[in-house]
């Protein structure tokens, strides 16, 4: 299905078939979106089927969700928590306010784009999306991981002093992480 | 029926003998203003709490004036007694805010003024707290301020999506396009 044309070898093919079917996600709401998540875990939408469920820490999370508003404030802890996942990580932005600012795009205190920040490998819309297009985003993000193009993590090492000049832009006095990868 | 205001009017009898140059206004029922200047606030605190009963503090706020170059700081205190909300507003000057600290009547009074000093940059002298409440780093005119240009300060700093930039009202022609009506109330808010 995924493997047509020997796009992927078998051995991408199992390692991205396993992984789609196992997002953990890190508990981490940044504003007022986190409400919709207890919704989407529980019985009624139950996400735990698409294997998308809770972690309690960055290390062991797969999947960072970016749940509405982000302010300055919270982005710092944001990059840290982020550069803290192991690899296979990827991230969804969560309703408009990380799409283009929201009813914040005026706000002196919160970002507008969240791909300048951190790559963000899906979007969902709405103000807020409903567990319905939660779970459709976690559809979408599947279907990416399976055709190998959900790459954020490799595209943050890769981009790294642009993310960083991004980052520095808006957290001016702020020490962060030098790496040498 | 007639509102009756006995208890307002012993508080304004009350302030008034107490206090000789402050402004009272029995504004409605249960609400009291009371317009001081800025050294007659520490004592009518103190006085409205220890002798008239007005242990509560509910709030300190700060307006704008820009105006009249002043801030007005605005502070709420109510009695469980007479159930009365006291309102105590003062003006200050706004080129050199200073109001003099009164976190020592109340305690809660500390993050209130922790918050003006950095929303509105007023300086509340001999005051001991955080310099940092809510914002982290913040280096610009203080925010609240109204003379802080907020839409200037956001496209300076954060970025745009881009594909937007003409930011056309397409409300009617949405509307239009699928046959429906804008309602007369939402018609006021177009802009074509």
């Amino acid at each position: 299905m995924y493997n047509d044309n020997n796009a992927q070898t078998i051995v991408e093919y199992i390692k991205n078939f396993t992984r789609k079917n196992s997002l953990f996600m890190l508990a981490y709401g940044t504003g007022c979106g986190a409400i919709e998540l207890p919704a989407t875990l529980t019985s009624r939408y139950d996400a735990e089927r698409l294997g998308v469920r809770g972690a309690a820490t960055p290390r062991q999370a797969d999947l960072l969700l970016i749940t509405g508003y982000l302010s300055t404030k919270t982005l710092k802890r944001v990059i840290r928590v982020y550069e803290q996942m192991q690899d296979p990580k990827y991230v969804i932005g969560f309703g408009s306010c990380t799409i283009n600012g929201g009813m914040y795009w005026d706000s002196y205190n919160t970002i507008k784009l969240l791909d300048k920040y951190i790559p963000v490998d899906v979007y969902i819309n709405g103000c807020m999306p409903r567990p319905e297009s939660v779970i459709a985003g976690f559809k979408e993000l599947q279907r990416l991981i399976a055709e190998g193009k959900a790459d954020g993590a490799t595209k943050y090492k890769e981009n790294l002093d642009w993310y960083r000049e991004n980052q520095k832009k808006v957290l001016k006095n702020w020490p962060l992480v030098e790496y040498n990868w | 029926m007639k509102t009756s205001f006995i208890k307002e009017e012993l508080l304004f009898q009350q302030l008034a003998t107490a206090f000789e140059n402050v402004v009272i206004e029995i504004v409605r029922k249960e609400t009291v203003f009371v317009y001081a200047s800025k050294e007659f606030v520490l004592p009518i605190l103190l006085y409205a709490k220890e002798k008239l009963g007005y242990n509560s503090f509910s709030h300190l706020s700060c307006v704008d004036w820009i105006e009249n170059d002043e801030f007005e700081l605005v502070y709420i205190i109510w009695s469980p007694e007479t159930k009365i909300n006291l309102f105590v507003k003062t003006r200050i000057d706004r080129q050199n805010p200073t109001m003099e600290n009164t976190d020592m009547i109340w305690r809660q009074i500390n993050t209130y003024q922790r918050e003006i000093r950095e929303m509105f940059g007023i300086e509340f002298p001999g005051f001991v707290g955080e310099k940092e409440f809510i914002l982290e780093d913040w280096e610009d005119v203080p925010p609240m301020r109204r003379d802080f240009d907020t839409l200037e300060y956001v496209n300076d700093t954060f970025f745009e999506r881009e594909g937007r930039e003409d930011k056309q009202d397409v409300r009617e022609r949405i509307a239009k396009r699928s046959g429906e009506e804008i309602p007369d109330f939402a018609k006021k808010y177009s802009r074509e």
